[in-house]
């Protein structure tokens, strides 16, 4: 017999819990990948081909914007990372027509993979781009079969894929333990940043570090017009 | 006999004994789909093991605790099955070799331990290539340690493996499964709590 689940149970007896949320500080950005490739290595995101590239179906949970600012030959390089901003207001959970993609009580936007059929509205309607399309069977090269993650799971061709902020960390940090000092693990972004451009914390934890920057005075947020209430705040000095 | 009343018999017997395997074979596959296969052609009993290990002799005449030999299921995500190595704790320098026990078999399976360890002429020294009872689908990160903590019995989901000759998996671990309990327990309901 199929019973109907009570939702508001479940969702009634959900604990207050943690905010996770990231700053990005561009001041510090280099534009160097390191956060990219870490990235591909621990969620392991299929290689990009270069025909990838061509047919506009590249695959990155993080990538690095490049734009140029200025006149030859007084030009400069500005560097945007842009990630899955985990918007508290998400464009791309309301046209889920199975419910793949929602927000959790940790700040989260969750993509439940074995939920998901592919329909790709999420992705179209993410203003962010932050969200890429398994079009085919993820293959590696047979040398880094032993470098894959085995704490996250094989996306296979039809589902579409985001940034989890590493959900797969936070699961081993916080597992049994209410108090997870602040700082004490992050995304692999994060962990990989030469220039600590990122901040990883608990927004709720009003002493954490992540907290402080979030509220520096050089705080916005992305697209900010669009009300998405992202939990990733960037830093970015104003020049004249 | 009239050509016509056979073929009037016949067609609709040929006709009823293949709705009727259609019916058993969907009957099969769907009572495996919402819980497990029925207990018929072996289906729902454990696999071989490579060494006829019996959990009786060691739960109940020995009384070890499900932890002696699975160490890492209270810190780790998995139970783990003890290296060989640990078997010859007793096995070896316990001088444990099966032979006052009352199964005739019992030396012959505790050599084929030794040999694992040790190495023999039909054998290299390796891990003993058990046969998984319990697997879950690729996509559910399921984790021991938190149930331990929790103080759910390994008995909750494994069953009475005390009495068991040959380790079977005894409930459906479906994802239905898991999420009554956790209903039940008051534990997470989240989908990253298992699916990430």
């Amino acid at each position: 017999m199929v019973t109907t689940p009570d939702l508001d149970r479940d969702l009634n007896k959900r604990p207050p819990a943690r905010s996770w949320g990231m700053v990005v500080d561009l001041d510090r950005c280099t534009g160097c990948q390191a956060c990219v490739i870490a990235c591909n290595a621990e969620n392991y995101i299929p290689i990009n081909e270069e025909s990838h590239y061509h047919e506009g179906r590249v695959m990155s949970w993080i990538r690095v914007e490049r734009y140029w600012e200025g006149e030859f030959p007084n030009v400069k390089a500005r560097f945007i990372p842009l990630m899955c901003q985990h918007c508290e207001n998400a464009p791309c959970e309301p046209v889920c027509p199975v419910y793949a993609t929602y927000h959790n009580n940790e700040g989260l936007n969750v993509q439940v993979y074995n939920r998901c059929v592919g329909t790709r509205y999420c992705a179209n309607n993410c203003p962010y781009h932050a969200r890429s399309f398994n079009y085919w069977e993820p293959v590696w090269p047979e040398d880094l079969r032993h470098q894959l993650n085995p704490d996250v799971t094989v996306r296979s061709r039809g589902v579409m894929e985001k940034c989890t902020m590493c959900v797969q960390r936070i699961r081993r940090a916080t597992r049994g333990r209410d108090n997870v000092p602040d700082g004490e693990f992050a995304p692999a972004c994060v962990q990989a940043c030469p220039t600590q451009t990122l901040t990883f914390g608990d927004l709720n934890d009003h002493s954490s570090r992540v907290y402080e920057l979030s509220h520096d005075e050089r705080n916005y947020t992305v697209l900010k017009s669009l009300g998405t209430a992202p939990n990733v705040t960037y830093l970015k000095k104003v020049e004249d | 006999m009239n050509p016509n009343l056979a073929i009037k018999i016949a067609v609709p017997l040929v006709g009823l004994s293949v709705a009727l395997v259609a019916l058993a074979v969907g009957w099969f596959f769907i009572s495996a789909w919402w819980s497990q296969p029925p207990a018929i052609l072996g289906f729902s009993e454990g696999p071989e093991q490579p060494v006829a290990f019996p959990h009786t002799v060691h739960v109940q005449q020995a009384g070890l605790d499900c932890q002696f030999c699975h160490r890492t299921v209270s810190t780790d995500e998995a139970a783990t099955v003890p290296a060989v190595e640990q078997c010859l704790f007793c096995h070896d320098f316990g001088k444990i070799d099966g032979t006052l026990s009352s199964d005739p078999d019992a030396a012959a399976e505790i050599q084929k331990v030794r040999d694992a360890f040790y190495g023999s002429e039909s054998r290299a020294a390796g891990a003993i290539d058990w046969a998984r009872v319990h697997r879950l689908p690729d996509h559910v990160q399921f984790v021991h340690q938190p149930h331990i903590a929790a103080g759910v019995s390994c008995s909750t989901c494994h069953g009475d493996v005390a009495s068991m000759e040959v380790v079977k998996q005894v409930r459906n671990l479906k994802m239905r499964d898991c999420v009554d309990c956790h209903r039940d327990l008051n534990a997470p309901t989240d989908c990253t709590t298992c699916h990430y």
